[in-house]
C-alpha cells in the first residue's frame, strides 16, 4: 500500500516537473507577441557547451527580433544527437564548425586547415538533406593542444613538432573518441609522430578536460581555442605548425524548408560580426562569471545594432 | 552513414577473442567494473548496516533514517559525480576513480540503510519481550535475535544496493575512469554501433549475475526455509 502511494507521489512529481519544464520553453519564444508571427524555428545547437548556445542565441534573437516565433532546444549534448534531430526536423537550424561537421558527415573527408576549402564539399554533403550552410563567421574555434606555462617551459614547447621527442612521457586528456578521429590519435602519430603515454578519455573542450590540466593530473589536454580558461591560466596554445587542425570556422546549417531570403540575411549579417577575438570574450563571460548565454548573446547584438 | 545492424555488430564484438584482451579489452573492463562496484557496496554496508541495526533496535533517531534514504534515493548519481569531480580532481589521487566510488558509496547506503532498519524494526515486539524476560542482555537480543529474523530483508538491502552499484558503474566512463562504461561511451562517441551495445549487454550480464549470488545468500540466510 505504501509503496503504491509512493509510485502516485512520484508520478505527480514527474508531470508536475514536465509541464514546469513545458512552461519554461513557452517563455523564450513569448517575446515577439506584437506582431504576428512570420512562422516557427527550433533553434539548435550542434553540442551543449558555452560558445554554441551563445551563438544559438544570437541566432535565435535576431530571428525573434524579425517576428519569428522561436523555439530553443539548447541542451542538445553533441552532433551524434544534434545532427540527427536537425535532419529529421527536430530542430531547423544550428551553429556549426565547418571543419568538425565535414569530418562527421563524411569519416573519410580530410577537412582542409583553410576555410574555403571546406565550404564546397559541405555543401554537396548537406543538400541531399535538405540542408542549407549559410555564410561562415571568420571566428575559428579549432582543437588546440594546450599546456600548462611550467610544462611549456620544462620541455622548451612553443609548436605542436615539439612535443613528438617527449609525448611518450606525457599525458594527454582528450574526447572519447579520439582513438577514432583524425585531428587526435591517429593524426598526432601521422602527421607529427606523436604518441602520447596515457591518454585520459575525458572530453574536449570542457571545464572537466581543463579542470584536469589545472590539477595536473594530465601534461597536455584537447581544448578549443576560444575557450577562455586558456588566458585566464596563462597557459599555452601549442602552435599546429603542420595544419593538422582543420578550419573550424562557425557557420549555420538550416533546413531548406524553413530557409528564406529575409533569415539568410539575418544570419548572415550575425556571421559577419563574429570574429575568434570577440566570441572567446563572450565565452569567458559564460565559462567565467556564469553569465546567461542569452544575456550576453542579446548585450552583443545590440552593441553589433544587429537587433 | 551505413545502418549496421547493432546486434550483429554487438555481437562480433563480444564474441571476438580480441576484443576480451589487452588493457583495455572487456577481461580488464570486467574486472575494474567488479572491484568498483564490491568495494562501494561493502563501504556502504560498512556504514549503512551498523547505523540501522542501531537505529532499529534502539527506535531512536527514525525520522533522520528515514529523511537519509529519501534525500539519497532522490540524488542522482551523475550530479553526484560531476559534484565532486572537481574536489577529487584536486585532492585525491588519479582521475575518474574516486569520483565514480564516492558516487557508488552514496548511491549504496540509502537500500541498505531502510532495509536493515525496517528488518530490525520489524521483528515482532512480544519476540523481543519475551527474549528480554529470559534474561537475554540486549546485545544478545540485538544480534541473536533480531539480526537472524531481519537477515533476508538486510540481504535483500544489499541485493538492491549492489544491483544499482553495477548497473550505475558504467557512469565512471565520463569522467576518465574504466569499467564496462568505457564502451558505452566511447561507442557512442566513435559512432560505433555495436560497442554500446555489447558494453550493456555486459552490465546487465553482470547485474543479473549480481541478482542471482544474492539470491543465493538470501536463501542460504532465510531461517524460515520455504523450499
Amino acid at each position: 500500500m505504501h509503496s503504491r502511494r509512493g509510485v502516485v507521489l512520484g508520478a505527480l512529481l514527474l508531470l508536475v516537473t514536465l509541464l514546469l519544464g513545458a512552461c519554461q520553453s513557452d517563455d523564450g519564444g513569448g517575446e515577439a507577441e506584437d506582431t504576428p508571427s512570420k512562422g516557427d524555428v527550433t533553434v539548435g545547437v550542434s553540442g551543449s557547451f558555452a560558445e554554441n548556445q551563445i551563438v544559438a542565441e544570437m541566432y535565435a534573437q535576431v530571428l525573434e527580433n524579425a517576428g519569428y516565433n522561436v523555439d530553443r532546444q539548447l541542451n542538445l549534448q553533441r552532433r551524434e544527437i544534434s545532427q540527427p534531430a536537425l535532419e529529421s526536423g527536430e530542430i531547423d537550424l544550428k551553429p556549426e564548425y565547418l571543419g568538425t561537421l565535414l569530418a562527421y558527415l563524411d569519416p573519410n573527408a580530410s577537412p582542409s586547415s583553410d576555410a574555403e576549402g571546406n565550404v564546397e564539399p559541405l555543401k554537396a554533403l548537406l543538400d541531399p538533406k535538405g540542408l542549407t550552410l549559410l555564410d561562415y563567421s571568420p571566428a575559428n574555434d579549432t582543437n588546440a593542444f594546450v599546456v600548462t606555462k611550467e610544462t611549456a617551459d620544462t620541455h622548451n614547447l612553443t609548436k605542436m613538432s615539439d612535443l613528438a621527442p617527449v609525448a611518450s612521457q606525457l599525458s594527454m586528456a582528450g574526447p572519447p573518441e579520439c582513438e577514432a578521429r583524425p585531428f587526435c590519435i591517429p593524426g598526432l602519430r601521422d602527421t607529427y609522430g606523436i604518441t602520447f603515454g596515457t591518454v585520459e578519455k575525458i572530453g574536449a573542450c570542457d571545464s572537466a578536460t581543463a579542470n584536469a590540466l589545472d590539477a595536473g593530473k594530465v601534461d597536455v589536454a584537447l581544448l578549443c581555442s576560444t575557450q577562455s580558461i586558456i588566458a585566464s591560466k596563462g597557459w599555452v596554445v601549442l602552435e599546429d605548425d603542420r595544419k593538422l587542425q582543420k578550419a573550424d570556422n562557425i557557420a549555420p546549417v538550416i533546413r531548406n524548408d524553413v530557409l528564406n531570403d529575409e533569415i539568410e540575411e539575418l544570419l548572415n549579417g550575425v556571421s559577419a560580426k563574429i570574429t575568434t577575438e570577440n566570441i572567446t570574450a563572450l565565452n569567458a563571460k559564460v565559462e567565467l562569471e556564469q553569465d546567461d548565454p542569452g544575456a550576453v548573446a542579446r548585450e552583443f547584438l545590440q552593441e553589433q545594432e544587429l537587433i | 552513414m551505413a545502418l549496421v545492424n547493432p546486434f550483429a555488430e554487438a555481437f562480433r564484438f563480444l564474441s571476438d577473442p580480441a576484443s576480451w584482451r589487452g588493457s583495455g579489452g572487456i577481461a580488464v573492463r570486467l574486472t575494474e567494473h567488479a572491484q568498483i562496484s564490491v568495494i562501494a557496496t561493502l563501504l556502504a554496508a560498512a556504514i549503512a548496516v551498523p547505523v540501522g541495526m542501531y537505529i532499529g533496535h534502539k527506535r531512536r533517531f527514525e525520522f533522520l533514517v528515514v529523511s537519509v534514504a529519501n534525500l539519497g534515493r532522490a540524488l542522482p548519481s551523475f550530479g553526484i559525480l560531476a559534484f565532486v569531480f572537481p574536489f577529487t580532481l584536486r585532492y585525491l589521487p588519479g582521475i575518474g576513480y574516486w569520483p565514480t566510488l564516492i558516487a557508488l558509496f552514496l548511491l549504496a547506503i540509502p537500500p541498505i540503510l531502510t532495509n536493515v532498519y525496517v528488518g530490525i524494526k520489524g521483528v515482532d515486539p512480544d519476540t523481543v519481550e519475551a527474549a528480554r524476560g529470559m534474561g537475554l542482555a540486549e546485545r544478545q537480543i540485538l544480534f541473536r535475535l533480531e539480526t537472524p529474523l531481519a537477515a533476508p530483508l538486510m540481504v535483500a538491502g544489499l541485493r538492491t544496493a549492489a544491483v544499482q552499484v553495477v548497473a550505475t558503474a558504467t557512469l565512471g566512463a565520463v569522467v576518465a575512469w574504466g569499467g564496462l562504461g568505457r564502451f558505452i561511451i566511447d561507442g557512442f562517441a566513435q559512432r560505433n554501433n555495436g560497442l554500446p551495445l555489447g558494453g550493456a549487454i555486459l552490465v546487465a550480464g553482470k547485474a543479473i549475475v549480481t541478482e542471482l549470488a544474492f539470491g543465493a545468500v538470501n536463501r542460504w540466510v532465510n531461517p524460515v526455509r520455504t523450499s
